[in-house]
């Protein structure tokens, strides 16, 4: 009997106590959001615990604790299933949120509402544990729709503003779409396997599973912003920076992923799914690092990197490789919720400028943002032995080795090429040159709370994918043996992507001004998609509904059809056939001519 | 037929003929006032009178004698309702231009 579960449960519950606190008032003191961070922080270090004996033993857990209820055969209870994802990814997510607790008492300090705003992070917290934590989809489902409520009420979190609204509910909305895959999936496990149990499911492994896996395929979408329902993400960033970082860059966003990766039994056998996995993720991660080369707001791009890389995780469970997508989804959290760190604190250095063309020259004002920012951009594109690359550069090769769809890689290597070019487009626009932001600056990065979260976020960048990758047991094989033009595939589009970026951005200084160009206006425009679908199908909609449902009956049916029809279409022919204009000269003169003819006529004939 | 006419016609009846022919031409084409088309109307009405006294006087047919003299009648009336329509219409008008009577169409 050892100390697995007990461990873990405290690590979760002990995350609940400061939403309970609000019972006892004590959330009104000034110093609640000093607690929440620390409580954060002994949760991440109680959750190492089990991890390293999961590590050590490699056993897996499942707590059964509470029956819930019982529909006639259905049993419902409160289960955590502790296996090798939801261990792998505790740990990291409360890494994460604890930096980002620390960093947002920096950012939020002047924010009246702070015990609120910790408070909303904390919920979403339990809530992202609950979804990674369950063993039966009911459970997912909870978590699931907790992070979509969380999200709207941080990405609202300045409610004053029309655009955080739109945005706000553009989230729910998208996610919603989402969500009818899950219901019918979960709809689907009810009928066909009897439970929402994953271990009973994976078990009985039913054999046609292309309908609840579509359901799942189409959650994701939803929930991870793949094309088709992507515009929330970038719309997303209308709230807060801690919020973009923890929400939209490492956890929330990851669980659609997360959703896919936990069905991986079943998708294995399943080579249409997988298929249609490949080539939406391969169209997304293109698509989105199109439409972040051009765009002006940092944290849009930011944003754009994380959908790209969102669909690069697709992809790789297109290509049938769960664990090296979940690999990528813990690596991708410690240097994507950094460079949303560093970007936070360029725009408060700034006195709040978010437009990059209006930075500039802060790479000698603020060296230690500075330094994070490359670090973790280079982790981004993947350069050797940082991060990324544990798990992007063994994403490519087992792309490139496997027998996938061609056009999938293509795009995919492409997408990776242009993250290269986005983020030396960050780095040159907002680091280097001469500055262009207005001369009266408060360029200040010295508060130990964003320097502390940031130097554990960039050790993390730098160190964590070693320090994870060498420590998890092995489960599926990569791919030792390629060529060698394979093998430095990832790492030749990468550097491609970083000299072209560099050479067009140096020559912009001996640019004239030109007018947009349509691939311009395209990327800028985001490809027109949320211009188009966010104006015509919706009015197209209400117009047809509000026809049929109040004309259709009323004054069709009763006035229309026989009616008015038959008045209108007497007046109609009437118009039409009838001479009479009034014109009596002209009748006068037709008598007078048939007269004429008549008399001719008559005489003439013999 | 104009070679029937003129070998069994005399001069006379050629100018009656040709009288009434030029009044129910003025009749039916005129230009705007509708006035004019009651004075060719008058002037068939004459025309038919001359033509009906000759007839009878010609042929002694005594007993039709009464018809100029009704027809001479009929003529009054019907030129005083054509004189009141035009007032009528000058009224509402100012003028009798006949192209102003085109309230009728549809």
């Amino acid at each position: 009997m050892n100390m697995f579960s007990s461990l873990m449960l405290a690590s979760l519950s002990v995350l609940t106590l400061p939403i309970m606190s609000s019972i006892l008032n004590t959330h009104k003191n000034s110093t609640y959001p000093h607690h929440v961070k620390n409580i954060i922080s002994y949760a991440f270090i109680t959750s190492l615990v089990p991890t390293m004996m999961f590590i050590h033993s490699g056993q897996e857990t499942i707590i059964s604790n509470w029956h819930w209820m019982t529909i006639q055969t259905l049993k419902l209870s409160l289960s955590f299933k502790l296996d090798y994802f939801s261990m792998i990814f505790v740990p990291v997510a409360l890494f994460v949120t604890w930096s980002i607790m620390e960093f947002s008492l920096w950012y939020m300090h002047s924010d009246p509402y702070i015990t609120r705003f910790f408070k909303y992070l904390l919920t979403f917290l339990i809530t992202m544990m609950i979804l990674v934590t369950a063993n039966n989809l009911f459970q997912l489902f909870i978590g699931w729709e907790g992070v979509g409520i969380m999200s709207f009420l941080l990405i609202g979190w300045w409610y004053g503003r029309t655009d955080a609204n739109t945005a706000a509910l553009q989230a729910i909305l998208y996610n919603r779409i989402g969500d009818i895959g899950f219901i019918m999936a979960m709809a689907w496990f009810l009928f066909n396997t009897n439970t929402w149990d994953l271990q009973q499911i994976f078990m009985l492994d039913p054999n046609l599973t292309n309908l609840p896996l579509l359901g799942l395929l189409l959650a994701a979408t939803g929930k991870s912003a793949q094309f088709g329902l992507h515009p929330w993400l970038p719309s997303a960033m209308e709230g807060p920076t801690p919020v973009s970082a923890l929400l939209h860059s490492s956890t929330m966003v990851v669980a659609g992923v997360f959703l896919l990766i936990r069905f991986h039994p079943l998708m294995e056998n399943n080579k249409t799914i997988q298929s249609l996995t490949l080539c939406l993720g391969a169209i997304t991660t293109l698509f989105t690092a199109i439409c972040a080369l051009t765009q002006n707001d940092i944290k849009k791009i930011i944003a754009f990197s994380t959908s790209s890389q969102l669909g690069l995780m697709i992809v790789t469970i297109g290509i049938n490789q769960p664990y090296l997508a979940f690999l990528h989804i813990c690596t991708h959290a410690f240097f994507k919720a950094m460079l949303f760190m560093c970007s936070g604190s360029i725009i408060h250095s700034l006195n709040d400028e978010q437009d990059i063309r209006k930075m500039g020259g802060l790479f000698n004002a603020m060296p230690f943002t500075t330094t994070s920012l490359i670090i973790g951009s280079l982790a981004l594109t993947g350069m050797p032995f940082l991060t990324g690359f544990y798990s992007k550069d063994l994403i490519i090769e087992t792309a490139n080795t496997s027998y996938t769809n061609a056009w999938a890689l293509l795009m995919t290597l492409i997408a990776t090429s242009l993250t290269a070019v986005y983020s030396t487009r960050i780095i040159f626009f907002a680091l280097l040159g001469q500055p262009r932001f207005l001369p009266l600056t408060t360029i200040n990065e010295n508060n130990p709370f964003l320097i502390n979260s940031i130097k554990r976020l960039l050790i993390g960048s730098i160190f964590a994918g070693f320090f994870i990758s060498n420590n998890i047991y092995p489960t599926t094989i990569p791919e030792m043996t390629m060529p060698i033009y394979m093998k430095l595939t990832a790492l030749t589009v990468t550097i491609l992507g970083f000299t072209l970026a560099l050479e067009l951005s140096l020559i912009t200084h001996n640019l004239k001004l030109e007018h947009p160009t349509n691939m311009f206006k395209f990327s800028n425009l985001l490809g027109y998609y949320p211009t188009i679908m966010h104006r015509l199908p919706p009015l197209a909609n209400l117009s047809m509904s509000q026809k049929s449902a109040s004309l259709l009956l009323d004054s069709i049916w009763l006035e229309n059809i026989l009616p008015k029809s038959i008045s209108q279409f007497q007046m109609k022919t009437s118009i039409l056939i009838s001479t009479q204009k009034g014109q009596i000269k002209l009748y006068f003169l037709s008598f007078l001519i048939t007269l004429t003819l008549s008399m001719l006529l008559f005489n003439l004939h013999e | 037929m104009i070679n029937f006419i003129i070998t069994n016609m005399s001069l006379v009846h050629i100018n009656i003929f040709l009288a009434f022919t030029v009044s129910l031409v003025g009749l039916l084409m005129y230009r705007s006032h509708l006035i004019s088309s009651l004075l060719c109307l008058e002037g068939i009405i004459l025309s038919l009178f001359v033509i009906a006294t000759i007839v009878v006087l010609n042929t002694h047919f005594t007993l039709a004698s009464i018809i100029p003299i009704i027809l001479l009648v009929f003529a009054a009336c019907e030129a005083a309702l054509g004189l009141s329509l035009l007032v009528i219409v000058s009224n509402t008008y100012g003028v009798d231009h006949v192209q102003n009577l085109n309230l009728l169409q549809c």
